[in-house]
């Protein structure tokens, strides 16, 4: 086999003004724009360009496109490029894969001498035994698994996504694809069409013939006039429910690929034919080629495949590609007839011939074998609508049976014609897909809200009146009398499905698994018929007593960067973010929110707020605006306190259980006015409380006048915490009395702060400290902010973050709902217990609480570890004495800068709960130590004398 | 309604409102896709039955916008839920005709301004923008000119609207403010395909 580039072909799609320069294997090449990897290697004369999975057998083009097995390649870090369809770039490295030391001279080639010995099932069976050495076996196998090279290093290319609803998305862009499209646009829908390859046109692309170039000059002249979309090099993926469509776009100039999830309101299948290929000893040698694989490489890139060849030909595509093979300077050596009986055996010769041998033993010189021995349908896009294809022995193919009424076939996969019966077909099939996703389109217009108001009743579904398409006959022609390979992606030939039908695989779902046949690259393109056919001759049964397995998706592999398409991480920044970034922030990311931990120095803002006074911006903390009347009954409700009487000004701290009684959420509310309320949240569980406050009006008690309104971020929190918090809310303040005695703790105001009007001002805090917690129109957020840091500059005033935060509470003994508590912690367990209003008539959780009123549950406690340098880490377990037995678990722990040792949180058996009780905790290193319950949560001012300063 | 601040009090005034998209961006591009931040436009939440008095005068069911007389453009965002957006002038107008309804239904206007960012995408290809972003239909006859939808933007919850501007395919999209920064940052990233450019604030909010 010599291939080599020939003279101008009229049909050709290369650029030959413009050359471009690659490497293979290190090598220089060089090869035109419009060639494709393969077509550049062939024209410069190579012939392997892979070593198989198994036994390394040297491999060269067999179908010259996409679905090529043999053409799997490794570009720079890009592995498993299709050598067969990527297009040519200058300066490209690429590299053969599954080779060593040298694609020419594979060592593991070797395989092919116990070949006899990997037959299908040949790990299963090998590898099983001892259990203890597979871990060996593994390390083994894997230096031998296929495929290129993954680069860990390699930077994640960007992949893009697309959502679209055409009426009708045409899958296939071959003649009757493209007349389906053009039709369907006709009559007025939008229309996707989807070609899988480089350019439309389907066959006639690679025809060179001048009615079908003259064709297909039409149609690509109707396209570009056209309103239809044109998606090419992209493939319609897999067809799912109510044709939601995945459609792979390659190449796009902005992503290496994009996935388009694609609503279809009709899809047209018209994939075309795929050439199957022909199973005999030595069928792939390289040297042996589909009639596709000949016709494209001399009419699509101008390369003659070799220099005398052998035609085996059982159609008129066998016969064409002998007449271009011809007109590119190849010798027939000689054309065998498929249709008149005329059989290959098998091949022989040295590395560079491929001799044909016929039935009758002849052996024909010659350095290429063409085979033409009949298609397969690409049935996928219909499998997956849930049709089951049939077989037609005469045809020798397989054709759609009884698909969705919203999927239509048009083109080879319908049957066969001339080119102006596919077209007009296609066109049928356009205008059947235009009227039903005219009627489908109806019906979403009147059933969607803001759409189009449409006219009349729904039009009547469209029948199908087209002329079906005829079927030629096609001997079948699967396996010669010699055994060769039926699926070169896996090396599995016709010899092991035949044994492992015989061991008892007979069904095709099974031997396909047990073999692995059609699970290669190609996903069975190539091989799915050949398989079953084999696994039919097996059992001495026809192929449609066999059937076939279910074609799933993706139809055509893609990769995961495709199915994640564009990264989409929202994250959510408070109005003062710009100012923290400026001052050496440290930020920890609190679900979607990115939060300041710290500035530097946790333990020194912890120490300036206990001193002086400290902002922290809390504006994540959940905020619900609460409006009507009957919002002291929804209060009541949801909290497990009493709210009935809460006074304009007041604030009042709640807790809220679910209907199992565990602790939901706390937070405080506020009453801003008669009817007004505001709701605060913690910060992860604003979401969730706004559900379940919605849940139940809207669910329970639709009756209420309450309107609630998420505001979590209308407004930029702040809380000024420290003795000089009020000096300095004084020096910004207006129109608020800030004494203790106007403003007293648990109370809120409305006030204008640094000029700013409509500031809700609360006297609450989470740190211990005299706290003024401030909530200002966000979009004057970081202007408060910054007017607070310029005033309190004398004061000592610095920013604090959660850390700092964290610790104060934890001083202050405040627990956190999902920290302190879990899934499992009812409201009594939070040392609340007087908080729970049992005599309310009825409020969230009430049975529970009830029920748990009578009984000892664990206990959130505060704990000291007797060593004070010690910091138990957060989920150590508290255990009985030198045993392993659980008594509890550590649930906060941190250094306090304030009192000098550590300070804990956690959750204690009941008999553990009293203040003075001496447990062990089991440190992460395995060693115990003793610590002591304390009498109250707070290890800091216990009394609250300076948070109500 | 008695709850309600007057949307001229509380409507961004000095000091200067402070948009959650603090980032800048470089000049002008070659397509005509624009994107604009116009967070500072007065907008104010109502609420009321799906079908009574207030409804009756707005005027924008579920899923459709309707600009007012006073100037406002009021948006049917959910059943029993409007957006109003304009100047805090024209906003107070159209909330305080909704005074009279008190008495009829039970009923609630609040500020949203502070709370919702709001941009603007306007150019032929706006559609091609938005469906790199979003899993709605865009056509004409599923979301038409005026049409009122709420869907995940990039994985943001958002209110979308139809507001072509001199004939030329426009929509503006709300968001959670805290969300502003990202979501402004990744319509730029979809539109970049299109040439798309940043614009400055129009703070043009009804149709012609």
């Amino acid at each position: 086999m010599t291939m080599s580039r020939q003279g101008v072909q009229p049909t050709e799609v290369i650029d030959r003004a413009a050359k471009l320069r690659f490497r293979w294997n290190g090598k220089r090449f060089s090869g035109f724009e419009g060639d494709t990897i393969a077509s550049a290697l062939a024209a410069s004369g190579e012939q392997i360009f892979s070593r198989s999975m198994k036994y390394h057998r040297p491999r060269g083009i067999l179908t010259a496109d996409y679905w090529d097995p043999n053409l799997m390649v490794q570009v720079g870090d890009d592995p498993n490029v299709r050598a067969g369809h990527r297009l040519l770039e200058s300066g490209m490295d690429v590299r053969s894969q599954n080779a060593w030391p040298s694609l020419n001279r594979d060592i593991k080639a070797a395989n092919s001498l116990f070949g006899r010995f990997l037959t299908a099932g040949f790990y299963y069976k090998t590898f099983m035994r001892p259990q203890w050495l597979w871990p060996t076996y593994e390390r083994v196998l894997a230096t031998f698994a296929p495929g290129g090279k993954i680069d860990l290093d390699t930077p994640h290319a960007y992949h893009d996504k697309r959502y679209t609803h055409p009426d009708v998305v045409v899958a296939g862009a071959g003649p009757a694809g493209i007349e389906a499209a053009l039709a369907a646009s006709g009559e007025g829908a939008s229309v996707l069409l989807v070609s899988h390859e480089h350019a439309v046109g389907g066959h006639l692309r690679y025809s060179s013939d001048a009615a079908d170039q003259a064709a297909l000059a039409e149609l690509r002249a109707a396209l570009d006039a056209s309103d239809v979309e044109v998606l090419t090099d992209s493939t319609v993926t897999g067809r799912y429910e109510d044709n939601w469509l995945g459609i792979v776009q390659r190449n796009h100039p902005i992503a290496v690929e994009r996935l388009i999830k694609a609503r279809a309101k009709t899809l047209v299948a018209a994939p075309g034919l795929i050439e199957r290929p022909y199973v005999f000893e030595g069928n792939d040698r390289p040297g042996v080629i589909t009639s596709g694989a000949a016709r494209r490489l001399a009419n699509l890139w101008g390369v003659k495949p070799g220099e005398r060849a052998v035609v085996f030909s059982a159609n008129a595509d066998g016969d064409a590609a002998a007449a271009d093979l011809e007109r590119v300077g190849t010798e027939i050596a000689a054309v065998i007839d498929g249709r008149t009986g005329g059989r290959i055996s098998s091949t022989s010769g040295s590395s560079r011939a491929v001799d044909a041998v016929v039935a009758d033993g002849a052996s024909i010189d010659a350095d290429l074998l063409v085979v033409a021995a009949g298609w397969t349908a690409p049935t996928s896009l219909l499998n997956m609508a849930g049709d089951r294809p049939v077989y037609d022995p005469a045809a020798a193919r397989f054709f759609p049976s009884d698909p969705p009424s919203n999927v239509l076939a048009t083109g080879g996969l319908a049957g066969d014609a001339d080119l102006d019966g596919l077209r007009q077909h296609g066109a049928a099939t356009g205008r059947l897909a235009a009227a039903r996703a005219a009627a489908v389109r109806h019906r979403l217009q009147s059933r969607t809200a803001r759409a189009l108001p449409v006219d009349g009743d729904e039009p009547a579904w469209a029948p199908d009146e087209r002329v079906p398409l005829g079927r030629d006959p096609h001997p079948e022609l699967y396996r010669a009398d010699t055994h060769g390979m039926v699926d070169m992606s896996e090396d599995i030939s016709s010899k092991d499905l035949v044994a492992a039908a015989h061991e008892g695989y007979d069904s095709v779902e099974l031997a396909k698994r047990y073999t692995t046949a059609t699970m290669g690259p190609s996903q069975g393109k190539l091989e799915t018929v050949n398989t079953v056919a084999a696994i039919a001759e097996a059992r001495g049964e026809t192929i449609s007593q066999v059937g076939t397995t279910v074609w799933r998706p993706p139809y055509a592999p893609l990769t995961l960067g495709a199915l994640a398409g564009r990264m989409f991480e929202p994250v959510r920044v408070s109005p003062i973010h710009p100012w923290h970034e400026a001052n050496n922030v440290s930020i920890i990311q609190a679900g979607q929110w990115l939060r300041p931990d710290h500035y530097g120095d946790p333990a020194a803002e912890v120490r300036n707020v206990r001193e002086n006074v400290g902002l922290i911006d809390v504006t994540p903390l959940g905020k619900l605006d609460l409006r009507g009347p009957d919002v002291p009954k929804l209060l009541s409700l949801l909290y497990v306190n009493k709210w009935m009487k809460l006074g304009v000004g007041r604030v009042r701290y709640g807790m809220m259980c679910a209907e199992d009684g565990v602790v939901l959420d706390d937070g405080v509310t506020g009453r801003l006015g008669e009817d007004h309320y505001m709701m605060s949240t913690t910060s992860s569980g604003a979401g969730g409380v706004w559900e379940w406050v919605e849940n139940w009006l809207q669910t329970e008690r639709p009756d209420w006048q309450v309107h609630v309104t998420p505001v979590t971020t209308a407004y930029a929190s702040i809380n000024v915490a420290g003795p000089k918090s009020r000096e300095l809310m004084s020096r910004v303040c207006e129109g608020v009395d800030l004494d203790a005695e106007a403003f007293p703790y648990m109370t809120v105001r409305e006030a204008t702060v640094a000029g700013v009007a409509g500031c809700f001002m609360w006297r609450i805090g989470f740190t211990g400290e005299l706290s003024f917690e401030l909530h200002v129109p966000a979009g004057h957020g970081l202007h408060v902010w910054e007017a607070l840091m310029d005033s309190g500059s004398d004061l000592g005033v610095g920013p604090f973050g959660l850390e700092a935060q964290r610790i104060m509470r934890l001083e202050k003994g405040h627990f956190i709902v999902g920290q302190d508590t879990d899934g499992l912690t009812l409201g009594p367990s939070t040392g609340l217990g007087s908080l729970i209003k049992l005599d309310k008539d009825d409020f969230a959780g009430k049975p529970e609480l009830a029920w748990a009123a009578d009984r000892s549950l664990p206990m959130v406690v505060a704990i000291q570890p007797d060593d004070p340098d010690v910091v138990p880490e957060e989920a150590a377990q508290i255990v009985r004495g030198d045993t392993n037995e659980i008594l509890g678990r550590i649930t906060s722990s941190r250094y306090s800068p304030t009192l000098n040792r550590s300070i804990c949180l956690g959750q204690v058996e009941p008999d553990l709960a009293a203040g003075g009780t001496k447990v062990t905790v089991l440190l992460e290193s395995g060693e115990r130590i003793g610590a002591t319950v304390i009498d109250h949560h707070a290890h800091f001012d216990p009394a609250g004398e300076r948070l109500r300063g | 309604m008695a709850e309600a601040a007057s949307p001229q009090n509380s409507a961004p005034q000095s000091p200067a409102f402070e948009s959650p998209v603090v980032r800048s961006y470089p000049a002008m591009r070659a397509g005509d896709l624009t994107l604009s931040d116009e967070s500072a436009v007065t907008k104010w939440l109502v609420r009321a039955g799906a079908d009574g008095p207030a409804a009756d005068l707005l005027g924008a069911p579920f899923g459709t916008s309707r600009a007012v007389a006073g100037g406002a453009l009021v948006l049917g965002s959910r059943p029993g839920e409007w957006i109003v957006l304009g100047t805090a002038g024209e906003v107070a107008a159209t909330v305080a005709d909704l005074a009279g309804c008190e008495e009829q239904e039970f009923c609630s206007a609040l500020d949203w301004t502070h709370g919702r960012a709001m941009f603007r995408v306007t150019g032929t290809s706006a559609a091609r923008m938005l469906e790199k972003v979003c899993g709605l239909d865009w056509s004409d006859h599923m979301t038409p000119e005026g049409a009122v939808v709420s869907a995940s933007v990039a994985l943001v919850t958002c209110d979308i609207a139809r507001n072509d501007r001199d004939g030329v395919r426009s929509y503006l999209i709300f968001c959670d403010r805290s969300f502003g920064q990202y979501l402004f940052d990744a319509l730029i990233d979809a539109g970049n395909e299109f040439g798309l450019s940043v614009a400055a604030a129009s703070h043009s909010h009804s149709a012609d």
